[in-house]
């Protein structure tokens, strides 16, 4: 990594249309809030897992994605592991999730929440 | 000598096996007795009831199934499901059901069955399963105590 000269220009994070309309629906029913934060923790069986959370405010070192007319915000420790990722909202019967399509990673945990990269 | 007829029971599937395996080392050292009738069960969340009663109709039961699998050796699966097998037993509360086969019954049983709603996902998770040893984040994924 630390001999590559250029990073390609990628999007830093990308919204299917499933995800942007689940954001919006969120974000109607928080007006006090201005878009959702994603973010990395350390946790789970294979290193990395992603945190969603409501925010009301951009921190200086958030990186700002607007699509589609909403805000996402990436906590700055989780820009480098999520640039290129596509974030998408999974519903089925008995369950519905944000999924973080993610080309960074090497390896996941059976239920797909932890990662490594 | 006379041919004596030998009754073989069919091969038990992996889970009956284990189960077999892990009751007998967990009634050895504990001293624990038979299971009471509570213990003997799963109990569903006030969230879980809930949400069986918005998203099944009629007939329909979710399903839950251990099986070997994950990061720590066993995994809940949860589905759907129409029918109710011979080895099945139904825990039924407020109009809805949930179906567990008895082998996996064995893994699950005096644990909790939740519906968790977060906002990155909502989905079923077994909760204070007393089988269970750590798992993984996610919860979908568990190793058994010995």
């Amino acid at each position: 990594v630390s001999r590559r000269k250029v990073l390609p220009a990628r999007a830093a994070l990308t919204l299917t249309p499933s995800a942007v309309n689940r954001i919006k629906q969120l974000l109607q029913e928080r007006p006090e809030s201005i878009g959702l934060k994603v973010g990395v923790r350390t946790r789970g069986c294979n290193g990395l897992t992603y945190t969603l959370d409501y925010t009301k405010q951009k921190e200086q070192s958030d990186e700002e994605v607007l699509q589609d007319g909403v805000r996402v915000f990436i906590e700055k420790k989780a820009q480098l592991t999520l640039l290129g990722t596509e974030m998408d909202f999974v519903e089925t019967k008995l369950s519905s999730e944000f999924v973080f399509n993610n080309p960074n990673i090497k390896g996941t945990c059976g239920c797909g929440e932890s990662f490594n990269v | 000598g006379p041919m004596v007829p030998i009754r073989c029971p069919p091969n038990p599937p992996f889970l009956t096996s284990l189960a077999i395996r892990y009751h007998s080392i967990s009634a050895r050292e504990s001293g624990v007795q038979v299971a009471s009738p509570s213990e003997n069960r799963v109990n569903l969340s006030q969230s879980c009831v809930e949400r069986l009663k918005e998203i099944m109709e009629k007939g329909e039961y979710l399903r839950i199934q251990v099986e070997g699998g994950g990061c720590s050796g066993f995994q809940y699966k949860f589905s759907v499901d129409k029918v109710k097998n011979d080895d099945d037993r139904v825990f039924e509360q407020n109009g809805v059901g949930v179906v567990v086969d008895q082998d996996s019954l064995e893994f699950v049983k005096g644990s909790t069955l939740d519906y968790s709603q977060e906002l990155i996902r909502s989905s079923f998770q077994v909760l204070k399963n007393p089988q269970a040893d750590h798992g993984c984040s996610c919860g979908s994924s568990f190793s058994i105590k010995v």
